[in-house]
């Protein structure tokens, strides 16, 4: 659906901001075991308002296990976490009262409905019972479930049960979003609104962290990324100016009408370059080489169809740490 | 520590009304409250029926209705006992199994307001069945010879043991990761309480007992030998008794009473409100096992009465030492509602976030 529904449904009410103003997600030394097993070992990290921070790692690397502690779930075994100013561990009901946190499997009560649903969850942040109808309307408008408000959640396929899932963590108007997967199971039409949506919500002063280990679709919506790899923060920073880095060398996919022809001027002009499924891949020094590759191409007359980075940003930097840590 | 213990009603109301909703809607429930109420009015009707014949036609129907609420009443508890585990032993692991346990936490709800709420919608349940047999108690009330006040107190006492029985079900359910786990332990803890203490008091009876002087009432040698020797059927003068000193086998029952005063069937029937009746003419068996277990409460008095005659048994010379009246149920209720209590307060403090320790298979969410 179009995104002004979005706009309209997700409501500017003010929020209160925590003891040291909206802050965002802070942690700093976030160690926390299961046993003999370190899930997080050492993880700082700063999600600032009103900015999508991806959270990025590899299967088994403590995305989850960070989203539990910052959810207020798990004591974290040292280190301080701060939501908003708040810390979940000493502040709970404070902290909890500004996040929204939406689980990477999202259970629901086979025999409730959708309205239910979110009707309890609004009961449970004991939003005003007079406000909670006009509420569950808007955020069964806002995931597009509005049909199926009245059918049981138990009839609703993967991707709408993630979609309400979304709607249940944004009951209370959190300051926080903790998006756990939350692409997982949708279809592309619905991974655009969801797209769209965080990033409103993100423009409304709220502070998002999305983990996924799906790159590119993080890379769509995220400002900001934050490595993790065996529980430990390994590269934090913004998706564009730190992670993209601007200057560095890195593949770009060419295409043209003519493959031989271009091939063929690569060849001529002494470029590294390597076949790919439907162009070449040559190793360019950032935008600046990109454009001067244009130039040289166009003046030798080959008939340029793309030039594209190959790979996002974030696929680039997590394969390059990937290659760092052998 | 942050609230942990906070009540709202609100907060108890939404959890209790999101438990009852689910168990009302599905098919399942419908069901079983079907087939209690068959099995039940199955039950009570062939009780009926068997009392009529055993009893005869010309007895009055006085003492048919007490035997016939005594039936109910244990049935109702027996079944109600088997059927509660069921509906409390998953309350806490199951949401956790079904991955919405932790989506309720991250809530502004506290971990008591979630324990009641459950306790609450079980015990709701629980309380359903308990209302569909209220048919029964009716039919045995019609039948005559109880009373309002027992009825109220069988009732009301069932219902304290099933919440209890819910509590401890709750408890089980936050300390075992699987549900399987925590109903077999409900049933455990239940068979404890109604089956394992009657084992118990039976198998330790032969280590309780022990040869010891007795003083026994008993018909005097030469009385005895001169009722022989005279016609017996025309000898209708009460026997001459005497006191004498025997070595006897004795059962100190005072040692091991408390096990059966903790059951669940004899704590109905110690609070079942029947008036005390002589052994002789007791018509309800609520009255008998009140009698039972005061006298093993009681356990070894030093004294028997032995003096029979053709018109029944001769009082004592002096007053001998009588049971105490002191009622046995409030022990055995006050030690349901303990363990109750106590699976709730497991229950509460296993609900309690941000969790430091995870017991062993459990996933937070």
């Amino acid at each position: 659906m179009t995104s002004d529904v979005a706009a309209s449904a997700v409501p500017a009410q003010p929020r209160s901001p925590g003891p040291g103003g909206p802050d965002g997600i802070r942690t700093a030394g976030v160690v926390r075991s299961f046993g003999a097993v370190r899930a997080l070992d050492g993880v700082d990290l700063h999600a600032r308002a009103g900015r999508v921070t991806a959270l990025v790692g590899p299967n088994g690397s403590g995305k989850t296990t960070l989203l539990l502690v910052l959810a207020g779930l798990l004591a974290p075994d040292a280190g301080t976490v701060s939501i908003d100013g708040y810390d979940p561990v000493t502040d709970g009901p404070a902290a909890r009262a500004r996040t929204g946190w939406m689980p990477d499997t999202f259970g629901t009560w086979d025999s409730l409905t959708a309205r239910e649903v979110l009707r309890t969850f609004a009961a449970a942040y004991r939003l005003p019972a007079a406000s909670v109808g006009a509420r569950v309307d808007e955020l069964l408008a806002l995931v597009h479930l509005s049909e199926y408000a009245d059918r049981p959640a138990a009839v609703l396929s993967r991707g709408q049960k993630q979609r309400l899932g979304l709607a249940r963590a944004l009951v209370h108007d959190p300051a926080v979003l903790l998006l756990d997967e939350p692409a997982s199971g949708l279809d592309p039409r619905s991974r655009v609104d969801l797209r769209e949506l965080l990033r409103r919500l993100a423009d409304d002063g709220r502070t998002v962290l999305v983990s996924s280990h799906v790159l590119s679709e993080l890379e769509e919506m995220a400002d900001d990324a934050v490595f993790l790899s065996r529980g430990r923060t390994v590269l934090t920073g913004d998706t564009d100016a730190t992670l993209g880095t601007a200057g560095s060398r890195r593949p770009w996919r060419v295409r043209a009408l003519d493959a031989e022809a271009l091939q063929g001027w690569l060849t001529s002009v002494h470029a590294a370059w390597r076949p790919d499924d439907d162009g070449v891949l040559i190793d360019v020094d950032g935008d600046e080489g990109a454009a001067r590759l244009v130039r040289d191409a166009v003046a030798a007359g080959v008939p340029l169809v793309s030039i594209a980075p190959a790979g996002g940003v974030l696929e680039q930097a997590y394969l390059a740490l990937d290659e760092e840590r052998r | 520590m942050n609230g942990t213990w906070r009540l709202s009603w609100h907060g108890v109301r939404t959890v209790a009304a999101l438990e009852l909703r689910q168990r009302v809607r599905s098919t399942r429930w419908i069901v079983a409250l079907v087939v209690w109420f068959v099995v039940v009015g199955a039950i009570t009707a062939l009780t009926t029926g068997a009392l009529g014949t055993l009893t005869g036609q010309d007895t009055s129907p006085l003492h048919r209705g007490p035997l016939l609420f005594f039936v109910v009443t244990f049935l109702v508890l027996g079944l109600g006992l088997l059927v509660t585990p069921t509906l409390s032993s998953t309350a806490v692991n199951g949401d956790r199994a079904a991955g919405t346990l932790a989506t309720v936490q991250v809530t502004l709800l506290t971990p008591a307001e979630i324990a009641t709420g459950k306790l609450l919608g079980a015990f709701a349940a629980a309380t359903a069945f308990l209302v569909a047999s209220l048919p029964f108690y009716g039919l045995a009330m019609a039948m005559g010879g109880t009373r309002v006040l027992t009825l109220v107190s069988v009732v009301v006492v069932t219902a304290v043991i099933l919440a209890s029985v819910c509590g401890m079900g709750i408890g089980f359910s936050a300390l075992t990761a699987r549900t399987a786990g925590s109903t077999v332990l409900t049933f455990l803890g239940v068979s404890a309480l109604a089956v394992f203490t009657l084992v118990f008091f039976g198998l330790t009876l032969p280590a309780n007992t022990s040869q010891e002087q007795v003083r026994v009432w008993g018909v005097s040698p030469s009385s005895a030998s001169s009722a022989l020797a005279s016609d017996a059927t025309t000898s209708v003068t009460s026997p001459t008794c005497e006191w004498r000193v025997e070595t006897r086998p004795v059962t100190h029952t005072e040692r091991t009473w408390w096990l059966l005063a903790a059951n669940p069937f004899v704590v109905v029937s110690d609070a079942s409100a029947v008036p005390q009746q002589d052994l002789r003419t007791v018509t309800s068996p609520f009255a008998a096992i009140r009698e039972a277990i005061r006298t093993a409460r009681a356990g070894a008095t030093g004294v028997s009465n032995e003096c029979w005659g053709p018109t029944g048994q001769a009082a004592l010379p002096t007053e001998g030492p009588r049971p105490s009246t002191v009622p046995v149920w409030p022990w055995g209720l006050g030690f349901s509602v303990l363990l109750g209590a106590a699976g709730y307060v497991t229950a509460v403090r296993r609900l309690r976030i941000p969790q430091r320790t995870l017991p062993r298979g459990v996933r937070v969410a």
